[in-house]
């Protein structure tokens, strides 16, 4: 906790990664003392308890987000990469992968100029993947991210193919390349 | 039934019953008493006419017995023994008949046996018993009062710590914060003082102990949580590694899914401790029609990736409740329903003020209710972990909803009453 806070205070961060079960002391501590410095760094916490009333301090305290362990790496990546945007850009801005440009802000998708209209999840989906670009992704975490708490009624993930199909098929349609690539037994990979 | 009401009535039987029967032997023995003093007269009137009739030789008048009756009847050469009978007495005056005793014997005069017959009144002890039976009876009846109002007010009253103690005992949860002081009850008695004692030192003792159990279950989960989100992320990282084949991906994706699971099973454990003592405070009002909307859509692609027809016959019904429990209800229900579902299968879901039912068609047919909601009860062709109901029900106990289950061919269903 203390090297943690000393480093805070030396240097700038773009984003903070919070385990609130420090070994020498309340990770919320650390958050108030970061908020005190009037520090704009985006700060997720990272915790084993995954209790409302834990998430709702935290998120009280000034965080940007909760994630409860143990969670996809992807998961993390895509978390980050969203505070990170909202916090670098002010949230207007536009990602740009390839001939992909989001609009994040009011979450139009173009390609080439041509606008490609996707549902929610296929967009939520599409962003996943960017923020996961050149990762192989397990199956699982796909539907975790996309269908958080309720999904553990899936048997099998298999249902997420139906939208990676739709998704795979209309980037295919604007760009003529494939960016999904299914990997045998656990899951997919975007480049 | 009250102890105190238990006790009134159990010393009013008592008391009653004992001046009842003291009433009747106090009855008994005086009519006994009475009868031989009176039979003591008779025999005395029965000497003397003897005497008499010995010594005239002839009958006396009834003019001799001055308050007695006497006959003589004649009977032959028939002899009879002395003996006492209860008799109707008419009193010369006033012509009104009052019971009596009368003693019935033989003289012989002139070689003539002679029925003597001497009645006299009982009238005056009649009174004596009639008297004492009235004070018996006034006696109970003061009695049974005093009783009755003593129980009522006195014993009451002396109660009163007991069912004070047992309003706070009620109200006792070991998940209160709020510290609830027992020592402070005002007691007079021993007793309750001992029983206000060994409540306290329960009291805080269960406590103690629930504080420990609580941080010892945190500890625990924090303590597997950590290590498995190692093991999560590293498996992350594995699979990045381009020299794995299918069969590698196919057992590592195997190991993240067992990773799931554990940590699910984890987070459902915890939430069934926090529900049982009831720590979850966030209530509010929820529009429950809304919210079985949006669950039921987002359930969509479940339920399209099976092809279930899905029915909702909504009212709009509003209740007290936390809204993170409430999520949690419908879906551990819904996913019940969609994931025991039937390929074509069908779910309706009906909601009044009354009630929520939610149905589904099952390959399986009807379930054993009493065992359903245990804990890891769960079918045979289940992936789950077999606590969906077990949360589902301990939630719906925490607001006194009814939760039960029931199979009308085709459709298992599931009713919560609110």
């Amino acid at each position: 906790m203390t090297s943690a806070l000393e480093k805070i205070s030396l240097y700038n961060y773009d984003c903070i990664l919070l385990d609130v079960g420090l070994p020498d002391g309340d990770g919320l501590k650390l958050l108030e003392k970061i908020k005190a410095l009037g520090k704009e760094e985006g700060v997720i916490i990272i915790s084993a308890r995954n209790s409302l009333d834990d998430k709702v301090a935290g998120l009280n305290y000034g965080a940007d987000d909760y994630l409860v362990k143990p969670f996809h790496l992807a998961e993390l990546k895509a978390r980050v990469a969203a505070v990170y945007r909202r916090k670098a850009f002010k949230g207007n801005n536009l990602l740009q992968y390839e001939d992909i440009s989001i609009n994040l802000q009011s979450m139009d998708v173009k390609i080439n100029q041509n606008n490609l209209s996707l549902t929610k999840k296929e967009y939520d989906m599409l962003l996943y993947f960017i923020a996961n670009k050149g990762k192989v992704i397990a199956k699982n975490a796909i539907a975790e991210h996309l269908w958080k708490d309720e999904i553990d009624l899936a048997d099998n993930y298999d249902f997420i193919y139906t939208h990676i199909k739709n998704l795979r098929k209309k980037l295919a349609d604007l760009t003529g390349k494939d960016f999904i690539k299914s990997i045998y037994g656990i899951g997919y990979k975007f480049s | 039934m009250k102890l105190a009401q238990q006790y009134t009535r159990a010393s009013i039987i008592i008391t009653f019953s004992i001046l009842f029967f003291a009433g009747i032997i106090y009855y008994v023995a005086i009519s006994y008493i009475s009868n031989n003093q009176l039979d003591r007269d008779l025999t005395e009137e029965i000497d003397e006419v003897t005497y008499y009739v010995n010594r005239y030789h002839k009958l006396p008048t009834p003019v001799d017995f001055d308050e007695d009756q006497a006959t003589f009847m004649p009977i032959g050469q028939r002899t009879i023994q002395r003996r006492f009978v209860n008799i109707p007495f008419v009193e010369p005056n006033s012509k009104k008949t009052e019971s009596g005793r009368a003693v019935i014997d033989m003289i012989r005069l002139n070689g003539i046996n002679y029925q003597v017959t001497i009645a006299e009144s009982k009238e005056g002890t009649e009174y004596l018993a009639q008297i004492i039976g009235v004070i018996t009876i006034t006696l109970t009846a003061i009695m049974l009062a005093a009783l009755f109002f003593t129980n009522r007010y006195i014993l009451n009253g002396l109660w009163q710590p007991f069912y004070k103690l047992l309003g706070g005992l009620k109200s006792f949860s070991v998940a209160n914060n709020m510290e609830y002081h027992y020592a402070e009850y005002p007691v007079k008695a021993d007793e309750f003082r001992e029983l206000r004692e060994a409540i306290d030192t329960m009291a805080t003792k269960a406590r103690g102990d629930y504080q420990t159990l609580k941080n010892f279950t945190e500890n625990a989960s924090h303590e597997m949580m950590t290590p498995l989100a190692v093991i999560a992320s590293k498996l992350d990282t594995l699979i990045q590694d381009e020299d794995l084949n299918a069969a590698h991906y196919e057992q590592l994706y195997n190991i993240s899914l067992s990773i799931n699971k554990l940590s699910r099973l984890n987070q459902s454990l915890l939430l069934l401790v926090k529900i049982d003592n009831k720590q979850i405070k966030d209530s509010a009002l929820i529009n429950l029609k809304e919210l079985i909307d949006e669950k039921v859509n987002q359930f969509q692609e479940m339920i399209r990736n099976k092809e279930i027809t899905i029915t909702c016959e909504l009212a709009n019904k509003n209740i007290y409740a936390s809204q993170y429990l409430v999520d949690i209800l419908l879906n551990n229900l819904l996913s019940n329903a969609v994931r025991h579902n039937i390929k074509d299968g069908r779910i309706n879901i009906r909601l009044d003020a009354a009630q929520l039912v939610i149905e589904n068609t099952s390959p399986q047919s009807s379930l054993d209710e009493t065992k359903i909601f245990e804990r890891f009860e769960k079918g045979k062709t289940s992936e789950g972990m077999g606590l969906g109901l077990t949360i589902a029900r301990n939630i719906c106990n925490n607001y006194a909803f009814d939760l039960s289950y029931s199979f009308a061919e085709p459709f298992h269903s599931f009713t919560v009453r609110f």
